[in-house]
């Protein structure tokens, strides 16, 4: 049994507004999560990612297609007592504070504490937020509500959490201490969705990303499998080449232009000298030169244009 | 049946986080020490010992006082209570429903006509429990002072916070319907300071058309549009031990509080948040 089970998902919003009509906001998307594993779903603004979130969640309900939560239907709402959420932008009522927050959410999900359980303690070490448990939220910093919201999706011990832009708004510490929280659950065997748009973030503890652009799945495998062991070289220049130019070196290597920034893929070093010395033939000044790999932001940029073309 | 409670037991707390409702117990609590004050220093004994030397007849003097203090009571309360009450509660679900908030209520194991079920019983208790507590003081006051111990009056607790309940589901439905705080308020007032006593006189106001369509529309409107002012005058009938002529709005407002409830969940049940 997957974890997350997410079949044919369409989900088309009717917008009353008449030039608009319809957003389709999932299309046909096709997707399975193993238990104990963190998955990254990644993709540009309005690509449907809090969508399929929220149709997991009961929050929105899907157009056609099928989803399941632990072997059970979405639209079961007792299935939600094992999942946690952190909406993006989420807002609680700012007149709790803390403790409260939690305890009252915690209720929420039929998990009974008071103000005195360890648990409300424990989780709010957790995420650094132990001396603020007393103040009204009302209070907090962005980065403060972030992490209260975090401990709240997992206080009532749940199998599956939700995470949308977990690390919205909270400093680079935070982030790292996140990732650490994050990983510690899945070693605790819990399945964690992160919609994401901090691609080195999900690089860093995802074991699979999928790839959601327009509704469409269409990127899905593990990091290592997306970014493949392509290497690249990427040489700066130092003014933009006359389109004329462009054409001609394209019929001799394979290389993408971006304003001053040249990179080439699949090519070994003996071809990026000549190329370079092509370059050089033109009177072109070479600011500097590097050989990486590709990153998940190489690939997530790359299959965006590709799509797009 | 629990996550109902869960939910008004949240409503509850909302409730009391804003003013208004520390200034509707501020005020009744207000109003109570009135009428403390009005019987430890007011002689009743003197006057109606002065009042029955004037007439010769023996009228119960200080049942006439208490049944005045009664309707100080009930009118304002009726009126000025319920008013405050609607204030107050037509917040409720379109803070519910704001972005960031009701996407995490939902994503809980709640259903949401649980959601909807709570959040109009909480709103009810809060609103049963500052009458009450208004009404039980005033009862107890009477009592001690004038030594009538009459449980009619008690019934205004009940009928208050029925009309209120009406209103309150009325509410709810805008809320889901529109999410604006201001329109569910608007519609409330509209309909208890205007259209439910206009229907209710509506016969006077037949009286300027012969036509019969008018004057059937006019009976239709009366037993859709909720029935405060019927309720207000139940409310003061019973309190005061007087015959009520029908209870017939008790009916129909219970089934208006069931069917709009019903169409509140089963719209609710299909939105996307
Ligand atoms: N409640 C709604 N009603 C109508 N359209 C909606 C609604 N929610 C989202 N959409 C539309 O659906 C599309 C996908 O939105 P979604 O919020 O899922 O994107 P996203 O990938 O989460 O974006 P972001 O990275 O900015 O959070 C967008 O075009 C958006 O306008
Ligand atoms: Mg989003």
């Amino acid at each position: 049994m997957y974890a997350i089970e997410i079949t044919n998902l369409t989900k088309i919003y009717k917008t009353r507004a008449l030039n608009k009509g319809e957003i389709k906001a999932l299309e046909n998307v096709t997707l399975n999560i193993e238990k104990g594993t963190i998955f990254g779903l990644l993709g540009p603004n309005g690509a449907g990612k809090t969508t399929l979130v929220k149709v997991l969640l009961g929050i929105v309900s899907a157009t056609s297609g099928s989803a399941k939560l632990l072997g059970e239907n979405v639209k079961n709402y007792l299935v939600r007592k094992n999942v946690g959420y952190l909406p993006e932008n989420h807002k609680f009522p700012n007149y709790l504070t803390g403790e409260d927050v939690l305890m009252y959410y915690a209720k929420l999900s039929g998990y009974e504490i008071s103000k005195k359980s360890k648990e409300i303690e424990e989780y709010l070490q957790l995420v650094k937020m132990g001396k603020w448990r007393k103040t009204k939220i009302k209070k907090y910093s962005k980065g403060m509500m972030q992490r209260l919201g975090l401990a709240q999706a997992m206080i009532h011990n749940p199998e599956i959490i939700f995470l949308d832009e977990p690390t919205d708004g909270v400093d680079p510490i935070g982030r790292k201490e996140i990732r650490d929280i994050l990983i510690e659950l899945k070693n605790k065997g819990k399945t964690i969705f992160i919609n994401s748009h901090l691609l080195s973030e999900v690089e860093l503890v995802s074991d699979k990303v999928g790839m959601l652009n327009e509704g469409k799945l269409i990127k899905l495998g593990t990091v290592e499998e997306l970014t493949t062991s392509k290497e690249i070289f990427e040489i700066n220049i130092s003014e933009t080449l006359p389109d004329l130019v462009v054409k001609e070196l394209k019929t001799k290597y394979t290389f993408q232009i971006n304003n001053l920034k040249i990179s080439l893929e699949n090519a070994n070093t003996d071809k990026v000298n000549k190329f370079m010395d092509e370059l050089r033939k033109l009177g072109v000044t070479i600011t500097s030169f590097n050989q990486k790999k590709e990153s998940l932001e190489d690939m997530f940029i790359k299959s965006l244009t590709e799509t797009k073309n | 049946m629990k996550n109902i409670l869960t939910i008004a037991q949240f409503t509850v707390r909302e409730a009391l986080s804003r003013k208004i409702v520390i200034a509707f117990f501020a005020i009744s609590t207000f109003v109570i020490l009135l009428f403390t004050g009005i019987f430890a220093f007011v002689p009743f004994e003197d006057l109606t010992g002065m009042i029955r030397m004037q007439n010769k007849e023996v009228i119960n003097i200080s049942k006439e006082i208490v049944k005045m203090f009664k309707l100080f009571v009930i009118a304002p309360l009726f009126g000025g209570g319920l008013f405050l009450a609607i204030f107050s509660a037509s917040g409720f679900i379109p803070n519910m429903l704001e972005k960031g908030n009701i996407d995490l209520l939902l994503s809980k194991p709640i259903s949401r006509s649980q959601i909807i079920l709570g959040k109009f019983l909480g709103g009810v208790l809060i609103v049963l429990a500052n009458i009450a507590y208004l009404i039980i003081s005033i009862w107890l006051l009477i009592g001690v002072k004038f030594g009538i111990w009459n449980i009619d009056f008690l019934s205004s607790i009940l009928t208050i916070t029925f009309a209120f309940a009406t209103l309150y589901a009325l509410i709810i439905l805008i809320g889901i319907l529109t999410q604006s705080s201001v329109l569910s308020m608007m519609i409330s007032y509209l309909i208890f300071f205007i259209f439910s006593p206009l229907l209710s006189a509506r016969e006077n106001v037949a009286m300027f058309t012969d036509s019969k369509l008018t004057k059937y529309i006019l009976e239709f409107l009366y037993y859709i549009v909720p029935q405060t002012s019927e309720l207000g005058s139940i409310a003061k009938d019973l309190a005061l031990g007087q015959r009520v002529i029908s209870f017939q709005p008790l009916l129909v407002s219970t089934l208006f509080i069931i069917l709009i409830l019903y169409l509140s969940i089963i719209i609710f049940d299909k939105k996307d948040y």
